[in-house]
């Protein structure tokens, strides 16, 4: 902690770019809200750990208020010229305060400069410890930690399961009750009912409108990979559980209303087919066509919950 | 020695010895140690004082945690002021305790110093017996702080009187600077203490 050494730079540094603190060039400087006095920040930190005032003029100031310095401030700083951190070592550098950082990095004096290991096992090690790296060793020791690693990730997700199988149980427990509470009380059920409705509008609410461009390059017969894959999609953008069944089963025609079943029904409802309110599945060339979106549309062409429908393009 | 003190103190030590202060001969700073952890300081009584004329020599010790603690600083030379132990120069000043900040140097800590010698602050005393003359009796006050700046400090004015009643005590077998306290302490009052001392 604290700032550059004053007598690293090249030329005398004006006494404002000077913390008050610790008496060197300021490094990462910020200034007190009033005062504007400006201090390196770790300075800064360690003093107000012991007082909440400027050092300079002991107005109080808390850590929160410190403020950044004026660009003039920074760029005058940056423009300094300093030698290397290495120039003890050997480095002549003379860099510009602003370039330190990127110099010392990959500086050839730098000790710790990372190199890749050129003997075969190609990792990245510093400078200084090629002399004594030994390609076998550091592999098994990676090795080692990876296995490591993964057993622990093993364990964990043993215990995951554990945590899973509970709720699930828990789970189940709490649908047989709610079912139990719906069919013993008509209000109950009124109520669950409702419940279930807004859950299903809610959701419907956060999926984009979709436009559907092609309607012949509908795939009326998804195959059982594609299926999942809406599925997932259904299932990441919060689909409620107590539809998700029914929608996928309505993405195939066996399970689409008269009006849509077959390949004759369907072309000779082609006309209808802009009036439905379609909802994007995210990510997927699929829309969802939802009866709370569609109440407008005969029966013949809507069923409850939805109808799933997916395209091979032409989704907007 | 943390880093940061010692890049402080010698930045500061070049500061007091490159100011006007020190061409005027009003402030010094030498090293005690190499290791910046203790300087000797010297302030010049302040003019129209009863420490003027008078070098005031003060022990000033650097913590670790400086700047962000103050330095320790007691005089060394005897002095008669309501702030300063008669007895440890213990200095009470409040930028060496809760008021000290970060920012402040030892130029700037010897300054507040002679600063302190030109006003006292008898209300804050360091020195209650000191301080209770500086109020009570302030001719009396001036006569004793001058004649200790000149038995200790190197100052120039000689009090005869005050020097034949330390005499009747020294040749009593009383040593001078106790005699000088005890003298001081009861307004020169030679009978009380008199009474003080073999008491």
């Amino acid at each position: 902690m604290m700032g550059f050494d004053v007598g690293r730079f090249q030329g005398n540094v004006d006494e404002e770019l000077i913390c008050p603190i610790c008496s060197q060039v300021l490094e990462h400087p910020v200034q007190a809200p009033k005062c504007e006095h400006a201090f390196c920040l770790t300075c800064i930190m360690e003093w107000l750990s012991h007082q909440p005032t400027c050092p300079v003029d002991r107005i109080g100031i808390s850590s929160s208020e410190l403020q950044p310095v004026p660009r003039i401030l920074k760029n005058l700083l940056a423009r300094l010229v300093i030698a290397c951190d290495y120039a003890g070592t050997g480095c002549q550098a003379m860099v510009k305060l602003e370039s330190l950082q990127s110099h010392v990095q990959d500086c050839e004096h730098n000790p710790q400069k990372p190199v890749s290991c050129e003997q075969g096992c190609g990792l990245v090690i510093p400078k200084d410890n090629v002399k004594d790296h030994n390609c076998v060793k550091e592999l098994r020791s990676l090795i080692q930690n990876q296995q490591q690693k993964f057993q622990e990730f093993q364990e964990e997700v043993v215990e995951q399961r554990l945590t899973i199988n509970e709720l699930k149980r828990e789970l189940n427990y709490l649908k047989e009750f709610v079912r139990a509470v719906r069919s013993s009380h008509p209000t109950m059920r009124a109520i669950a009912d409702q419940f279930e409705k807004d859950e299903v509008r809610r959701w419907a609410s956060t999926l984009p409108k979709a436009k559907v461009s092609r309607w012949g390059a509908m795939i009326s017969t998804p195959d059982e990979v594609l299926q999942s894959m809406i599925r997932r999609s259904l299932s990441e953008s919060g689909c409620p559980p107590h539809i998700m069944e029914e929608l996928m089963e309505n993405c195939h025609e066996t399970q689409w209303p008269a009006g849509l079943s077959s390949l004759q029904t369907r072309q000779r409802q082609r006309r209808e087919y802009d009036s439905y309110v379609c909802r994007r599945i995210p990510g997927k060339q699929a829309v969802l066509a939802l009866a709370c979106d569609n109440q407008h549309m005969s029966e013949e062409l809507m069923v409850e919950p939805g109808i799933v429908m997916i395209f091979a393009l032409g989704i907007e | 020695m943390a880093n940061i003190a010692a890049q402080r103190i010698k930045r500061e030590f070049k500061e007091v010895i490159k100011s006007e202060e020190v061409a005027k001969c009003a402030i010094k700073v030498e090293l005690v140690s190499d290791s910046y952890t203790e300087l000797k300081g010297e302030i010049a009584g302040p003019p129209d004082t009863p420490y003027e004329g008078g070098n005031f020599v003060l022990e000033i010790k650097v913590p670790e945690t400086y700047p962000f603690n103050p330095p320790k600083v007691r005089f060394l030379t005897k002095i008669w002021h309501p702030n300063i132990s008669s007895v440890t120069g213990a200095i009470c000043l409040d930028i060496l305790k809760d008021q000290w900040a970060a920012a402040m140097t030892l130029r700037t800590v010897l300054l507040s110093l002679q600063a302190l010698l030109s006003a006292a602050e008898p209300d804050d005393p360091q020195d209650a017996v000191v301080a209770k003359q500086y109020k009570d009796a302030p001719d009396m006050f001036r006569l004793t702080a001058r004649y200790w700046t000149a038995a200790y400090a190197g100052g120039p004015y000689s009090n005869p009187d005050f020097d034949s009643k330390i005499r009747r005590l020294t040749d009593m077998g009383i040593e001078s600077h106790d005699a000088r306290v005890a003298l001081s302490s009861f307004n020169w009052d030679l009978e009380r203490a008199t009474e003080q001392l073999f008491s």
